[in-house]
C-alpha cells in the first residue's frame, strides 16, 4: 500500500496519521510512565515527611514551640499553597520563572555556564516537571498520610505503650501498619490523578503522550484520531494501576486475617 | 462564573455588532473585527481598549476615506463566520493572504509583509534556518514555523519544543531550554525587544507570505475604498510612521 494514501475507517477515521506518529507516541508513553513513577515515589517520601511534620508535638518546652513553629507551621503553610494553586500554574511558574533562576546558563544561582545549557536543553522541561508535580502530590499525600494515622483508635496506641513499647516501635508495628490499609484507597486515588496530571506538562514543551497528540492536532487539525488514541492510552495506564492497588488492598487483608 | 461572564461578554458584543450594523444600515458606522491577542498586531491594553498596528493602520485609512469604524473583538477562530453572517463588514487581524481563503473572500491590496523569523541569544552564530538543523528550536505548535522545522529535521525530532504561542516559545528561549525560536517575524519582534539577551536572524530564504484586509466576496466598493486608503497612506508616509512605531525599525520592502 502507498504510504501516501489516506486509510479511511468508518468514512472517516484515519489511523495512518497515528502511525505517521507512531514513534512520537511511543516515546511519549514512555516518559509518561517513567514521569508517573518518579513522581510517585519522590511524591510520598515528601509527603510521609509533610505528614509527620504536621503531627508533630511533645510535651515540654522549648520543644513545643519548635515543633510549632519550625514543623507545624511550615508544613501547614506548604500544602496550603500546593493544594489551593492551580497545578498548570504551578507547573509554568515552576517552569518559566523557578527554574531559570536556579539554572540558568548566564546567570543561574546554582548551576551556570555550559552544564546548565545542556541540562536545560535537554532535560529542562523534564526536570521542571516532575519538580512541580511532585511537590503538587506530595501535598495532596501527606493528607492521606495525615489522615491514615490520625484515624487510628488512641487505645491502639495506649495499649502500645501500656506493652513498654517505645513511641517508635508503638509507630512501627502498631498504628503505622494498621494506618497503611486506610491509606492505600485514597493513595491510589492520588497516583491515578497524578498520572493523568502528566499530561498538564506538555504546556512546557515536555513530549508525553498529550504533547504527541496535540502535535498530531496541530499538524492536521484532525482532533479524533489522536485524543482518542491518548484518551485510550491513558485509560489503559490507569486501569493497570488499578488492578495492581486491589491486588496489594486484597494481600493486606489476607495478611490481616491470618 | 467564568462561563457567565463570557456568555455576557458575548452577549454585549453581539448586541453591538447589531447596533453598529443598522447604523451602518443608516450610513454610518462600519465594523471592523480583529481578534485582539495577536500583539503587536492588535491587543488589549489595560484600559481594555484594543490597540496595534492593525488598529492603528484601519484607523489611518478610514480617516483617509472618511468612513467611520467600530473595531469588534471577535476570536479568530469565528472570525471569517462573522464576516460571511454580515455581523462585520470587514475583518483586519493579521490574515495571511492565501489561494484557499481567496476562494471565499476578497483581499485588500497587502499591508504587511510577514514572513518567518529567527530568534536566538546575543552571542549566537546561527545565521540562517540550516544552522539549526541539530539545534533544538521552539515553535508554535501547527505553525508555519513548526511547518518550516518539521520539513528541515523531521516532524517527529525531539528538536523541535511545541509551545501552545510565541511568548511561551520566547520564553523558553530566553530560559536556554532552546537554541532558538521560528515563527511570525511582526509577533517575534516585537517580543525579542522585550529581552536584552535575545536578537533576531533574517534568514532570505524563508517564502513570503502576505497580510490583507479581507471584505466579502464581491464587496469591490469597500475593496477599493481600503486600497485607495491604503494607497495614500503609503504615499504620505503615515504607513511609515505607524510601522516604525509598533516594530521599531522603517519599512523596507521585502
Amino acid at each position: 500500500m502507498d504510504n501516501n494514501t489516506p486509510v479511511e475507517w468508518f468514512g472517516w477515521f484515519r489511523p495512518d496519521i497515528l502511525v505517521e506518529y507512531k514513534q512520537m507516541f511511543w516515546q511519549g508513553a514512555m516518559i509518561t510512565v517513567g514521569m508517573t513513577v518518579a513522581c510517585i515515589i519522590m511524591g510520598c517520601a515528601l509527603g510521609l515527611m509533610l505528614a509527620l511534620a504536621r503531627l508533630a508535638d511533645t510535651r515540654h518546652q522549648p520543644w513545643k514551640a519548635v515543633c510549632k513553629y519550625l514543623l507545624r507551621w511550615p508544613s501547614t503553610a506548604y500544602v496550603s499553597f500546593f493544594r489551593g494553586t492551580p497545578l498548570f500554574v504551578q507547573i509554568l511558574l515552576m517552569h518559566f520563572a523557578v527554574m531559570p533562576l536556579f539554572v540558568h546558563p548566564v546567570n543561574g544561582l546554582f548551576i551556570s555556564g555550559d552544564l546548565a545549557r545542556t541540562l536545560k536543553q535537554d532535560h529542562g522541561a523534564l526536570m521542571s516537571g516532575v519538580v512541580a508535580l511532585t511537590l503538587n502530590s506530595a501535598a495532596y499525600i501527606s493528607e492521606v498520610f495525615r489522615a491514615g494515622i490520625q484515624s487510628i483508635a488512641i487505645g491502639q496506641k495506649q495499649a502500645g505503650m501500656s506493652l513498654g513499647m517505645t513511641h517508635g516501635q508503638m509507630m512501627r508495628y502498631v498504628v503505622i501498619p494498621q494506618a497503611f490499609r486506610r491509606m492505600l484507597p485514597p493513595l491510589g486515588n492520588n497516583m491515578i490523578s497524578l498520572l493523568k496530571d502528566t499530561s498538564l506538562v506538555s504546556a512546557i514543551g515536555l513530549a508525553e503522550m498529550a504533547y504527541a497528540a496535540r502535535t498530531v492536532a496541530g499538524a492536521y487539525g484532525r482532533y479524533w484520531e489522536p485524543y482518542l488514541a491518548v484518551a485510550l492510552a491513558y485509560w489503559l495506564m490507569t486501569f493497570m494501576l488499578t488492578l495492581g492497588l486491589r491486588a496489594l488492598e486484597n494481600h493486606l487483608a489476607r495478611a490481616d486475617r491470618s | 462564573m467564568w462561563n457567565k461572564k463570557f456568555a455576557l461578554a458575548i452577549g454585549a458584543a453581539a448586541v453591538s455588532v447589531l447596533a453598529a450594523g443598522a447604523a451602518q444600515a443608516q450610513g454610518r458606522d462600519l465594523v471592523v473585527a480583529s481578534s485582539a491577542t495577536y500583539a503587536p498586531f492588535a491587543f488589549e491594553n489595560k484600559d481594555k481598549q484594543i490597540v496595534g498596528f492593525d488598529i492603528d493602520i484601519v484607523n489611518a485609512i478610514a480617516k483617509q476615506q472618511g468612513m467611520k469604524l467600530r473595531i469588534v473583538n471577535t476570536p479568530f477562530s469565528s472570525i471569517f463566520a462573522s464576516l460571511n453572517n454580515g455581523d462585520v463588514d470587514f475583518v483586519i487581524s493579521g490574515v495571511t493572504i492565501n489561494d484557499k481563503r481567496k476562494q471565499s473572500f476578497d483581499f485588500s491590496e497587502p499591508y504587511f509583509d510577514a514572513r518567518q523569523l529567527i530568534a536566538v541569544p546575543k552571542d549566537s552564530t546561527v545565521a540562517s534556518l540550516k544552522d539549526l538543523k541539530d539545534k533544538k528550536v521552539s515553535v508554535v505548535s501547527g505553525s508555519t514555523g513548526d511547518d518550516v522545522m518539521s520539513r528541515e529535521v523531521g516532524k517527529t525530532s525531539g528538536n523541535i519544543r511545541r509551545f501552545e504561542s510565541t511568548p511561551l516559545i520566547i520564553s523558553e528561549l530566553a530560559a536556554g531550554g532552546v537554541d532558538a525560536a521560528i515563527g511570525d517575524n511582526g509577533v517575534i519582534a516585537y517580543r525579542v525587544t522585550q529581552y536584552p539577551t535575545l536578537k533576531t536572524v533574517d534568514d532570505a530564504s524563508f517564502p513570503k507570505e502576505h497580510f490583507g484586509i479581507v471584505v466579502r466576496k464581491g464587496d469591490k466598493a469597500l475593496q477599493d475604498k481600503i486600497n485607495a486608503g491604503l494607497a495614500a497612506i503609503r504615499a504620505d508616509g503615515s504607513y511609515n510612521v505607524i510601522y516604525k512605531k509598533w516594530f521599531n525599525q522603517d519599512y523596507k520592502p521585502q
